[in-house]
């Protein structure tokens, strides 16, 4: 008979490098018991209520990444005391200022911890620098968290938003534990109003919470780990051994496995906020039913688009014009992408050239073709910004290559509207012609998690050669009968997204109450699922070519 | 009506339930089942009973061939990490004697071939392993060349020691898809009746060394005509296998045109006029067993037309492709004529049988090494102790139990992510600990001649 261990208990309590805190631990079913008892107890007494939440918020913080729940609470008192000093300045140049200050503060803590390796090995790479790379390691969530802090203090100075008096809302907002790990980005002026009102949530806020928890935890625990561990990464590790039927399952595989995973976690956060009161816009719409990839990009990470979009590609002049930034971002991007088919893709420097003033050049076409020299600031401001997106995924060539190609389909797209049109007008509503397309977008989308996903260009692109050069229909039996469960759980995926993101809401509506028993059977029948698949018999790779 | 309350009650009630379930499981004794497990919320506080999670080991001790007693010989020896041992109780004597002869007459200046032949499965695939164990030993002992390579081969545009361009129109026969008592140690035959390759060594960094580039087939009508480089050229395959120098000049690629389908044609081998040779014949997915069906007199020609000096065996991790495999047994009674059969067509060559590198599944939530790995290796030592040949323990080299699980989770990782296969920096590592295994034994038969 196992005995109760009280040093197991209490080293439960402390972070464990092993085993982090994310939603999916056993330990978060009581962090968030215990959390929600005395939440709902002080539900009235506002004060109360928000050091508790602050106080779980950078206890969840610290279960996930331990010293680094100092850096969350410095840059609150940073941002706080700065956006309140320009808040309370009259003095234009001083605003300006305190805001530089804010945003060197806060990129340099992303840059630091995020990007320096990158640009040591760069440096070494092509200027033979020689240095030595730092250890450094990535805290939790800071891509997410000092995005927020700038655009609070961006929107302090821009005069839309008076900042928040008391500390304990700043903190909470920078800190709110179900959007911590992973986002969605939430703005201040959203969140923080909704700080201070009555916790109050209707039965459809209930069950549209339940909802969302209990899909979200399906997709990012059951067919996101399922699809990851028992064949994408097989593939994605070693292409060349595979054939190109298995790469391009692999690639959907992977397609799915990104989409589950992100929506997933984001699901749990906006869910788990629902149930606590607060409302956070969602984050992904059915991103591959996009028939175009300027589409996909409205229905895709949402949080993160849309703040590009505010504080990146408008400061630099948006539509309207172009700034000192433009012409430096293009510099930067025209010289990265030398230095990439150089240096990464091993091109010869007049290829290199070549290849980066197409890039500049379809971003300037659109405005040749409507004969309108100002649409060229905004093509480089869009550029500027998708590269810069996909710089923000993680610190490698790859993500840039990532974002770059996006933003280069995006101005393909431009251009394709602008000659099409009118004269596809009629086209665009029928169903087989916005089926080709949302086939097409798919493809893309799927050609660029390629670079996202493999390790390297070389892995990249031996998956492209497996795929064009030994693609082996022949295989399809034997692929089929050794990865049939893989196979289905795609399948279901697929269909999962097919399903009209409103249809959700329609059906809870329809049940005014559902009783509580039934959620619990609901919820109850998911953990089953989840602790059967977790141990289910691994799907093991095999060789279908010889 | 504010539904606040049932947020508590289904968050309170839904952790009861679990909490209850949990407690369940631990009185219940359902701890074994691991599906259940996975959702045990209190599994982690508790004192495990060491009963209950300790494996079933039943099995693992009888290796499926009778150990013999021999005098002066140790079996216990193949658990020894970073040793070829011929598993001699007297540790100072070298295991590969005749080898180590041939390497250091090469050594002392004699213009001889030593050649190895290294067999293997996908772990050796792209000339893995091989491709840093014959540039160690070249280094050492001399010779240039990359050694044989196949006509095709799925792994050709991985493969970093050769580039092979090969036109459309070889037939490929091999183990898979099709038998044949004449298949080359590569597993493969192939026929065409025009369709061409083109392989470049990329091996050869001395420009100065003229490279053989010889054509290995089997048996053929009595005159074949082929173009090497476009120029005419006449073959005459009368053996069961055949070695004909096509070239011998510092070019390190070679051109070849064979337009008759009645020609097996293995491929082409790359070596120098001395030094050491190492072959690469990997052939995905198998364990070894199949060279059962090669005749022994094709066999015979082999040695006899191109003669190895030390044979290795890899195989292994086919064999473990169920998590839950313990019993070995039935791979020792049929590998067991395999190895025997080539001992007594190759004499004069020695043997290393080298054991299955670490591999891991998921058991329950965690990567760990097969449960039968630890019996599997010793039916590999049994097979090498019963047939005079030698062993080489690489799952204790590499670093033993969880091994793979820990190359594989590095950063920069060492091994896949499927938990079988070392990468090329984790196959750089194997080859290196491989060569200083022979140079340890080398230096044994060198003291030994003073």
């Amino acid at each position: 008979m196992p005995s109760f261990d009280i040093y197991a208990f209490l080293k439960q309590f402390l972070y464990d490098p092993e085993n982090p805190l994310l939603f999916n631990n056993g330990f978060f079913v009581f962090f968030f018991a215990v959390f929600i008892g005395l939440y709902y107890h002080f539900r009235n007494s506002y004060k109360t209520r928000s050091y508790i939440f602050c106080f779980f918020s950078l206890y969840f913080f610290y279960k996930a990444s331990n010293e680094f729940v100092l850096l969350v609470a410095l840059s609150a008192i940073v941002d706080y005391y700065l956006s309140n000093t320009i808040y309370k300045t009259q003095d234009k140049t001083t605003k300006k200022g305190l805001l530089i200050l804010s945003i060197i503060y806060n990129l340099g803590l992303l840059v630091y911890f995020k990007y320096t390796n990158f640009f040591i090995a760069t440096a070494n790479d092509a200027f033979d620098a020689g240095f030595n790379p730092l250890n450094v390691i990535l805290p939790v969530g800071i891509s997410f968290y000092t995005f927020e802090n700038i655009s609070y203090t961006v929107d302090v100075y821009r005069g839309h938003f008076v900042p928040v008096k008391k500390f304990t809302d700043y903190l909470l907002f920078l800190s709110f534990f179900p959007k911590l790990v992973m986002g969605p980005i939430v703005r201040a002026h959203d969140f923080i109003p909704q700080i201070s009102q009555p916790y109050k949530i209707t039965e459809t806020d209930f069950a549209k919470g339940f909802y969302l928890i209990v899909s979200g935890l399906f997709k990012k625990l059951i067919i996101s780990d399922y699809l990851t561990l028992n064949f994408v990464n097989y593939i994605f590790d070693d292409p060349s051994r595979y054939t190109g039927l298995e790469n391009l399952f692999a690639i959907y595989g992977y397609a799915i496995v990104i989409y589950c995973d992100f929506s997933g976690y984001s699901d749990v956060a906006i869910g788990i906020a629902r149930w606590l009161g607060f409302h956070i816009p969602t984050n992904f719409l059915s991103p591959y039913q996009s028939s175009n990839i300027t589409d996909f990009w409205r229905r895709w990470h949402i949080s993160l688009s849309s703040w590009l979009k505010d504080y990146l590609y408008i400061p630099l002049g948006g539509n309207r014009k172009a700034t000192i930034g433009t012409y430096f971002f293009t510099a930067l991007i025209f010289a990265s992408s030398l230095l990439v088919t150089t240096h990464a893709l091993n091109l010869s420097v007049i290829t290199g050239l070549l290849i980066s003033f197409s890039i500049l050049l379809l971003f300037i076409l659109p405005s040749v073709i409507q004969r309108n020299l100002s649409g060229v600031s905004t093509n480089l401001n869009l550029m500027t910004t998708m590269f810069l997106g996909g710089f923000w995924h993680g610190a490698s060539w790859n993500f840039i290559v990532w974002g770059g190609l996006h933003g280069i389909a995006l101005a393909v797209h431009k251009i394709w509207m602008l000659i099409t049109g009118k004269a596809f007008k009629g086209l665009n509503n029928r169903r087989w012609y916005k089926a080709i397309m949302i086939i097409i977008t798919f493809h893309f989308v799927c050609y660029c998690w390629i670079f996202f996903k493999a390790a390297d260009f070389t892995v990249a692109s031996s998956m492209i050669h497996q795929i064009t050069h030994d693609f082996s229909f022949s295989v399809w039996d034997a692929f089929y009968n050794n990865y049939k469960p893989v196979l289905w759980m795609m399948l279901l995926a697929a269909l999962l997204h097919a399903i009209p993101d409103n249809y959700a809401d329609r059906v809870i509506e329809r049940f005014p109450k559902i009783p509580m028993v039934a959620y619990l059977a609901i919820y109850f029948a998911f953990v089953l699922l989840y602790g059967a698949f977790k141990s289910a018999e691994p799907v093991m790779p095999i060789y279908l070519q010889f | 009506m504010n539904s606040n309350r049932r947020v508590l009650a289904f968050v309170l009630s839904s952790t009861a339930v679990l909490l209850l379930t949990s407690f369940l499981i631990e009185i219940l004794h359902f701890r074994k089942s691991t599906s259940l497990n996975n959702i045990n919320l209190i599994a982690d506080i508790l004192k495990k009973d060491s009963a209950t999670i300790s494996g079933d080991t039943s099995g693992v001790n009888s290796p499926g061939i009778e150990i013999t007693k021999k005098k002066h010989e140790d079996f216990s020896l193949y658990r020894r990490a970073h040793v070829i041992t011929n598993f001699s109780t007297d540790t100072t004597n070298p295991s590969l004697a005749r080898f180590l002869q041939k390497l250091h007459e090469l050594k002392s200046g004699k213009k001889i071939k030593v050649r190895i032949a290294y067999f293997g499965d996908s772990m050796i695939e792209g000339d893995l392993l091989t491709q840093t164990l014959r540039k160690l030993l070249q280094q050492i002992f001399g010779g240039s060349g990359v050694g044989f390579v196949p006509i095709t081969s799925q792994v050709s545009q991985f493969r970093q020691t050769v580039t092979d361009n090969y036109s459309d129109g070889w037939e490929d026969v091999n183990f898979k898809s099709g038998s044949s008592k004449q298949l080359f140690f590569s597993g493969h035959l192939f026929r065409t009746n025009g369709a061409s390759v083109r392989m470049t060594d990329q091996t050869v960094t001395d420009t100065t060394a003229n490279i053989e580039k010889s054509i290995l087939c089997g048996y053929g009508p009595k005159q074949v005509s082929i173009t090497v480089n476009d120029i005419p050229f006449t073959l005459k395959p009368d053996k069961a296998f055949n070695r004909i120098t096509l070239k011998n000049d510092r070019n390190k690629g070679i051109k070849v045109t064979v337009a008759n389908n009645q020609l097996p044609v293995y491929g082409i081998s790359f070596e120098t006029a001395s030094g050491i040779i190492v072959d690469n014949f990997s052939f995905r997915g198998i364990t070894g067993i199949e060279w059962g069906s090669i005749d022994s007199s094709f066999l015979e020609s082999i040695e006899e037309n191109n003669p190895y000096d030390l044979i290795v065996f890899q195989y292994g991790v086919n064999l473990l492709f169920r998590p839950n495999d313990k019993n070995f047994s039935w791979y020792a009674r049929s590998m067991l004529p395999v190895i025997k059969k080539f001992r007594n067509c190759f004499q004069e060559t020695d043997f290393i049988v080298v054991s299955t590198a670490d591999r891991a599944f998921r058991y329950g939530t965690q990567y760990k090494s097969a449960i039968g790995i630890d019996s599997l290796i010793k039916v590999q030592a049994a097979l090498a102790f019963e047939t005079n040949s030698c062993f080489y323990n690489q799952f204790e080299t590499m670093g033993g139990t969880n091994s793979i699980v820990d190359w594989a989770n590095r950063k920069p990782s060492l091994a896949n992510k499927d938990y079988v296969h070392p990468n090329h920096k984790g196959a750089e590592i194997l080859a290196t600990y491989f060569f200083e295994a022979i140079i340890k034994d080398y230096q044994k038969y060198v003291q030994s001649l003073k």
